[in-house]
């Protein structure tokens, strides 16, 4: 296997960052880092609100936010260690990954995640895309947007979906649920956050539900896991439909303790019509915990088509949880084996270094 | 003539494909293989392979389909000849490869246990297969050098799907019908969709002469493993003297009428009576082909008259000794079988009614095989083409080079509408006459890109053209330059009218009656056999020659006449069915303007959201 020596990881943000993306851009660059795919990797964040600790192969510059001072920097790590791969984590950096590239010969890989690639790109970064050596993809959902506006060839497009820790297991979710003064309780979780531009995670949808389920005698507690600008509002409506008892919202919680509430919770649910994949699906269903989510977009490669968890449409959401509620809850540990057979880690690092040396191969 | 389709989850992340779905698509196929029918499966059930058969080589149940290697390694799903299967399997046996049948199939799993994917470099003939290799844990799809088998992918990123049509891709239920722009522009441009795109996003045709590898890390881009227009860089410095001409057609020629005889079943002729079939039956005989029956598809609108091929059929089919069967096909008739030729048209094409009614011919005289003179035109110059595309090339170039000269010509020949409605493509000349990819589309084209916007709507049109780059493609396949004026419009013919047309017809409309259409003047040990005589060919030339290729020539009426040319009514009915069914002696129209009424038709039967937007 041809392997690239040095890589430049172009992100907005990976250690020490927050969120989905950067927890992908760790997952990806300690996978090509750990199997040896690269020799070294320089990642260039714009954000690293968090302590930085990067594994052995992996060094990483200061963040800059300031996009001039950015984009001077990249040229100069560029040209420092000769990169012969760019990454660029997030499609906003392509035009920029795709000039680096052009001026060092290097090859070009593109990250696309999720709603930001859904809609057709700007001329610049279509025409970045449409250079690129490979554009991974964290789902199919997200590949097929892609392809309807980059001329592209497909086989260039190459899905290689996030994975789950193995911290995220099954555990006892009757003591859980007894420690948080819960039993006896129909739990129904959402994690994610709520931003007002954000608003299609669906958390007023299940609010809404609520007095529906409470009607047909499930006696229901709805966790709501998160932060952001929305969560105001969220508690208000919550406030205003009589269910301030039933809402609790926990805000951000570390990561031990979002374990427990995956595991303590009887349904997660996030009737979300805008995810790149959803991550949080995957880690409450290896935590155990059955999912519920729309049969819409990035949520159907996490809930396999509804073979993992349950895709339901956007109408009638109601009526699919209480069918939820009504169903008696799986063998966790059944649930948490089939989600890491298809997501595991294992099959991520193995799925990473596949797609990047399939660059280097003869043509 | 087979039909197979295939199911591969290479992604970890994807579910195992279902039987349900493997069967829908090999069951769409039926009519391509009523013979027989197989799956197979891997023993972790991600990848399953199906077969529609259509027996003509080992008619036992030996040769079934998917077939496996001896020690399970391999199993192969095959539609196509591979014509010199004799000498591959002699040249195996001496190399102490023991054969369980006497099958073509069986041929390719030893090939590629002995070279890998380098295989297909040895293979004459017409092919398309899928080759699971339990090995390394993936497929080998290819498809032969000059695109006479089809093969269609999806890839939706977990899953990797294939199959000889289109439609039945679609049946199996689980591939987006997203529509493609660069397939419906190239529709309206060309009156075929032109490879590899299909009206549908999500599927692809594997381009002819190309292969692919399919593994866990996903669909690697095809590779190339044949490019006419090397051939001709390659092989075409020499020039043949004229007067070797004759002598190297008839070698030629007569070289793969013997290869494509190769069956266990019965072989008929499709006769018309023009040069290139009468002479591919002269040679049948020849070569000793002691019975066989020839088919010659006749109109009712011209019985009697001197339009009328089936005398001079007679005439040929006398001389040669064949059984002589006239098939005549009326308006009518054409009505009845409108809305099945529809169905069964895999994608949209303007042709191919011809194919449609020969090939159903064929089948009510209880053929499976046929030879057809296609491809005759492309490889001995005998299209207009070859006259009018380096003309307009010398003439218009030099001022269609004058950068915005075309434009400006459109904007002040617009003052005369009439003419512009007449011809509308005479407008084109000064804007595409400047290279030979520009000339050629003006010759084939249906519509031109300017007049897109109205056809289809400016966002569409844009987007399309965007994709599909229709001069760039057209260029790209003349590289390496092949050398001569002939070689190049050659080249363009066989690489895109021949391929993206006239063949995917032939596949349809045979395909619809269980006959497979062979095509030895479609042959690429024939082309490299006469390159170096290409080169240098005048229109008229090659066909004379090919018309004395048999040791007793066509006779000299059907040279004569072929001059002139024979007209067939179809044009006239399409365009009678596009007017809403009005009878076609009421509907006068130029051919070219009728051809783009069909194509609104037609594409209005593809049902997908773009087609019913914009179709008439």
């Amino acid at each position: 296997m041809t392997t690239a020596c040095a890589m430049l990881a172009l992100v907005t943000d990976a250690f020490g960052g927050r969120g989905g993306i950067a927890q992908y851009n760790r997952d990806l660059l300690g996978a090509l880092a750990g199997a040896g795919a690269v020799c070294s990797i320089t990642v260039l964040p714009r954000h690293a609100p968090d302590p930085v600790a990067t594994p052995a192969g992996i060094t990483q510059h200061p963040p800059r936010r300031d996009r001039v001072r950015y984009v001077v920097a990249a040229l100069r790590a560029a040209f420092a260690k000769r990169a012969d791969l760019i990454f660029c984590g997030h499609l906003y950096m392509a035009p920029l990954g795709a000039l680096i590239a052009r001026l060092t010969g290097a090859k070009l890989i593109v990250q696309m995640h999720g709603i930001e690639a859904w809609p057709p790109a700007s001329h610049l970064q279509r025409t970045a895309v449409e250079t690129a050596d490979l554009v991974l993809c964290v789902s199919r959902f997200t590949r097929a947007s892609v392809l309807g506006w980059a001329a592209i060839a497909p086989e260039r497009l190459v899905v290689l979906p996030n994975t789950v820790g193995s911290e995220f297991a099954p555990g006892d979710r009757s003591a859980l649920q007894a420690a948080w003064g819960l039993q006896d309780k129909r739990v129904l979780l959402t994690v994610g956050r709520m931003d007002p531009r954000e608003r299609y995670k669906g958390h007023e949808q299940v609010i809404a539900a609520i007095p529906q389920l409470v009607a047909a005698g499930h006696d229901v507690v709805y966790l709501v896991v998160g932060e952001g600008d929305d969560l105001k509002c969220l508690e208000a409506s919550a406030g205003q439909a009589g269910l301030a008892d039933r809402v609790l919202f926990l805000g951000s919680v570390d990561k031990p303790r979002l374990i427990d509430i995956y595991r303590m919770a009887d349904l997660f649910v996030m009737p979300s019509t805008g995810e790149g994949f959803g991550i949080a699906f995957l880690e409450a269903m290896a935590s155990g915990t059955p999912a519920l989510g729309l049969d819409v977009a990035g949520a159907r490669d996490a809930l396999a088509d509804g073979e993992l968890g349950t895709c339901v449409a956007e109408t009638g959401l109601a009526g699919a949880l209480a069918r939820a509620l009504n169903s008696p809850n799986g063998d966790g540990e059944v649930l948490a084996r089939a989600v890491q057979a298809r997501f595991g880690r294992q099959n991520f690092n193995r799925g990473a270094c596949a797609a990047v040396a399939r660059i280097f191969e003869p043509s | 003539m087979c039909g197979l389709n295939g199911i591969f989850a290479y992604n970890s992340a994807a579910g195992s494909p279902e039987e349900s779905e493997l069967l829908a698509t090999r069951e769409a196929m039926r009519t391509r293989g009523p013979d027989g029918a197989g799956t197979w499966w891997s023993a972790d059930r991600r990848c399953g392979l199906a077969h529609r058969r259509l027996t003509i080589l080992d008619l036992s149940d030996r040769a079934s389909q998917p077939m496996m290697s001896e020690d399970g390694n391999l199993v192969v799903a095959f539609n196509g000849e591979i014509y010199n299967y004799p000498t591959l399997r002699a040249a195996l046996e001496a190399s102490g490869i023991r054969f369980r049948t006497s099958s073509d199939t069986e041929v390719l799993l030893h090939l590629y246990a002995q070279h890998g994917h380098e295989m297909v470099h040895r293979l004459r003939g017409m092919f398309a297969f899928a080759i699971w290799d339990k090995q390394r844990c993936g497929l080998f799809l290819a498809r032969d050098p000059c695109g006479i088998k089809p093969l269609y992918t999806a890839n939706d990123g977990w899953t990797f799907r294939f199959a000889s049509q289109v439609k039945a891709l679609l049946a199996g239920g689980r591939i987006s019908r997203d529509p493609e722009p660069a397939g419906h522009v190239g529709f309206y441009l060309f009156g075929s969709v032109p490879d590899p795109f299909t009206l549908y996003r999500n599927i692809r045709a594997l381009p002819a002469g190309y292969t692919q590898w399919v593994d866990a890390a996903g669909p690697r881009e095809p590779k190339q493993f044949s490019n006419l227009a090397a051939v001709f860089a390659a092989e075409g410095r020499h020039h043949l003297p004229a007067a070797e001409l004759p002598d190297a057609v008839r070698t030629a020629v007569s070289d793969s009428v013997r290869a494509h005889l190769l069956a266990d079943v019965e072989i008929g002729v499709f006769l018309s009576a023009g040069i290139d079939s009468g002479s591919l039956l002269g040679l049948m005989q020849q070569i000793g082909q002691c019975e066989f029956r020839a088919i010659t598809l006749a109109f009712e609108e011209f019985r009697g008259t001197d339009q009328d091929e089936a005398p001079l059929a007679a005439l040929v089919a006398r001389q040669y000794g064949a059984h002589h069967i006239v098939r005549r096909v009326g308006e009518r008739e054409f009505l009845e079988d409108l809305p099945i030729i529809l169905q069964a048209m895999d994608q949209p094409s303007i042709d191919g009614i011809n194919a449609w009614f020969v090939s159903k011919a064929a089948r009510e005289a209880g053929l499976k095989v046929a030879i057809s003179g296609l491809g005759g035109d492309e490889l001995l110059a005998g299209y207009p083409s070859f006259v009018d595309v380096p003309r307009w090339r010398r003439r218009f170039g030099p001022f269609a080079a004058v950068p915005g000269i075309g434009r400006v010509a459109r904007s002040l020949l617009r003052a005369f509408p009439a003419a512009a409605a007449t011809r509308p493509k005479a407008l084109g000349l000064l804007e595409y006459a400047d290279s030979w990819s520009g000339a050629y589309l003006l010759r084939r084209g249906l519509f031109l890109p300017h007049e897109l916007n109205e056809v289809m709507g400016q966002d569409l049109a844009r987007e399309g053209l965007r994709r599909l780059k229709p001069l760039h493609r057209l260029a790209a396949s003349l590289a390496p330059d092949p050398g001569s004026d002939t070689a190049r419009v050659c080249v363009l013919e066989f690489s895109h009218y021949m391929r993206n047309q006239l063949l995917r017809d032939a596949d349809w409309a045979g395909m619809a009656h269980g006959i497979e259409i062979r095509v030895p003047l479609v042959d690429l040990v024939l082309l490299r056999a006469l390159v170096s005589a290409i080169q240098t060919l005048e229109p008229g030339i090659g066909k004379a020659a090919l018309a004395r290729a048999p040791v007793t020539p066509l006779p000299e009426a059907v040279v004569k006449r072929a001059k002139t040319g024979f007209s067939v009514p179809t044009g006239a009915w399409m365009a009678a069915a596009s007017q809403h069914g009005k009878p076609s002696e009421s509907v006068r129209a130029p051919k070219e303007l009728a051809s783009r009424r069909w194509s609104r038709l037609v594409l209005k039967g593809f049902a997908s959201p773009v087609c019913e937007a914009h179709a008439v």
